[in-house]
């Protein structure tokens, strides 16, 4: 049991030992009282329910896989390829990965019996089918979260298996909408899962979204809280790890949350490089009622950079905008840079109605903006595939460096021809 | 001389002298020089009615920002006003891209013509003299693309166009368009029994534009006449070898002159007839790769057989915003460019954003960058080298 435990060799050999030993139990003790009859059929049950110890054929983990590349800025798949296919699906992440993503993004979320699942928004209505489903009808409820009254179906008012029920939608109207109705909600497993399976590294980006409101509505049993169970399930799959360390670039990973209070109290927990989001504006911290100009100021970054290797800002605040067309930068890079604090805004989008006029309605010139004039450090973007292209074709991999060198070398094997000569 | 006539011999002097054209070479009009050649090794970019995009349609600035970002051809409509020039305009009213509903002194212009079988109802170009729609403004056609400019550019002039070709700093070409020939030939007479044709073919050969494509001349001041008007392109070959390019309207619209449909006029028999004519075809994107539910088909095979013929093909239009983009391509232009060029084959692309395909053609099939750094290369190898063979 305790050899099966150690996951110092493979995250693979994950056998949750508590249920097996459980199981164990239960059956010795019904052998005990009963007969052979249920003995066996006990032990049929406790064979199913445990989880399987050896490692998965699929789990390439011993294979050199191509490493995370870390000579310019991070493309991050917001939610996934959500462009084109329905945010938090297990299709856009592989989608995501397939166009060639840094990282993969995701919201955790809580169900009503405490699962973590991948979800943006709070409520179910604009990104599934719950208003189809007549079996839920009177589930609609209103909760106030971060000082809004919202309207709809919580998460956090169905459990895992009812949400496994549901089937998730595009958001956007002016996107693919051929994919609705196909996909279901993934767990935070479930998506660790299709990042380790995937042929190269890529890394995870999950978030910590509303805690406040999550730990208000779902309780752990011991004691625990939704942060512990967020870093309780990456460690269970081997995540850990300062940033660049070694360990952490076999399996990289950024947490990132809008609540400081989260992010402190998690460093506590991991060593995992952290990024503290900034929403609008008008719109204060969940936890601790902090305004936008408090945690942007010199101070706050001072304060948090102790917790948080980077900040993640909503680009439109970065860059302010007028008449649709980009003002003068503020000074915020600079200021975080300073401070020795990566700056990954969000979201890059293609469409036209996001793209500014000094654009073109092009958004690669939107990219080449941001990476070459602002000098970001990663970008959130909905179209990871867009962002790919444009950083292979104008910073490629490497590909001069292996040229010159070949060059070199020949170079060097005609002179020594002569020089012995 | 008497004295009375002095005076009206040296006013005629000065009038002769002040309408004349300047016989010296603009300080501006560098011809001389070398200018940067037009590339012809992968598609032309052609700036369709110029960086419309970006700057309202057909304005000299539009062309000017088209030339800036890298377009091989600038395209223009010819259209003529009621004294008999002509100018670059799409449409045949004036009412989406000017501010005539503006102008009150001309509220009593608007008219209802018939033009290729669709009544029109607005303010027409061939009812207003050169000067008269000079005094209109400019606006962006589109409510999604940049509103700014609007009220500040004029229309321009067929030989307006020409000039800001002829001023850019590399070869820049032409692409015009003998535009509604039916309908100008209705509306509006030339002296000396010359028709619409006659005077577009007159301007580009004041400007100094002829030759065959590919020839010497011609890659000094390329240029392409394109129309939907068959007889009018087959009328103009006698009187230029200029390369000229027939364009294909939508499914349901015969031609304007022939009256002949779709089908007929991409058939085999009349590839072959009209390739005696023209150097190739203009025919509208979705047809040639048909879509559903905006998501692009199979290929038609009408490229093959085009190039068969060994006819170029250029097809319009290409767009950025993704109300335009098929879902294939992600909502990314670039990827759209990547079908057409690369799996399409096409010879040209007409594009409002004209310069999104130059970086994107920049980007992926670079102007000979390999082949410079590669002769560098070259030559510092053998340069190490010769140091050792005379020791």
């Amino acid at each position: 049991m305790i050899r099966l435990q150690n996951a110092g060799k493979g995250k693979e050999y994950v056998g949750t030992s508590n249920a097996f030993i459980i199981a164990q139990t239960v059956i010795y003790l019904a052998m005990y009282l009963t007969g052979i009859v249920p003995f066996i059929f006990l032990l049929l049950v406790a064979w199913c329910s445990a989880r399987p110890l050896y490692p998965l054929p699929s789990r390439r983990n011993d294979r050199n896989k191509r490493p995370l590349q870390t000579f310019r800025p991070f493309n991050i798949a917001h939610r996934g390829s959500n462009g084109e296919i329905p945010e938090e699906s297990a299709a856009a992440y592989m989608k995501a990965i397939e166009e060639g993503a840094d990282f993969i993004e995701t919201d955790i979320l809580a169900t009503k019996d405490g699962s973590l699942i991948c979800f943006h928004d709070v409520n179910l209505d604009d990104t599934t089918d719950i208003v189809h489903h007549k079996e839920f009808a009177n589930r609609k409820r209103t909760y106030e979260v971060q000082a809004v009254n919202i309207t709809g179906y919580f998460t956090v008012d169905f459990t895992l298996e009812e949400l496994k029920s549901l089937r998730l939608k595009q958001r956007y109207p002016f996107r693919d909408q051929q994919y609705n109705g196909m996909f279901s909600i993934i767990t935070f497993e479930e998506f660790i899962s299709i990042a380790l399976d995937a042929p190269r590294v890529v890394g995870i980006y999950p978030e910590i979204k509303n805690p406040v409101f999550i730990n208000q509505r779902v309780k752990w049993s011991g004691g625990k809280k939704y942060e512990d169970k967020f870093v309780e399930t990456l460690k269970k799959y081997g995540y850990k790890g300062s940033y660049m360390s070694k360990e952490w670039l076999k399996q990289p990973a950024f947490i990132q949350s809008f609540a400081p209070t989260s992010l402190i109290y998690i460093s506590n927990l991991t060593n995992l490089p952290k990024l503290f989001l900034i929403d609008d504006v008008n719109i204060p911290t969940q936890d601790t009622n902090q305004s936008y100009w408090e945690i942007t100021s010199d101070n706050y970054l001072d304060f948090i950079k102790e917790y948080v290797v980077g900040i993640g800002p909503w680009k439109d605040n970065m860059v302010p905008v007028s008449g649709n067309y980009i003002e003068t930068p503020s000074d915020f890079v600079a200021r975080a840079h300073v401070q020795n604090l990566q700056v990954h805004p969000y979201t890059f989008r293609n469409e036209n109605e996001f793209l500014h006029f000094n654009f073109s309605e092009d958004p690669y010139n939107e990219y080449d903006y941001w990476i070459n004039k602002v000098g970001v450090d990663g970008l959130f973007t909905d179209f990871t595939g867009s962002l790919h292209q444009f950083q292979e074709w104008t910073s490629p991999f490497l590909s001069r460096e292996e040229d010159a060198h070949k060059l070199l070398d020949k170079i060097a094997l005609l002179i020594s021809k002569f020089k012995h000569a």
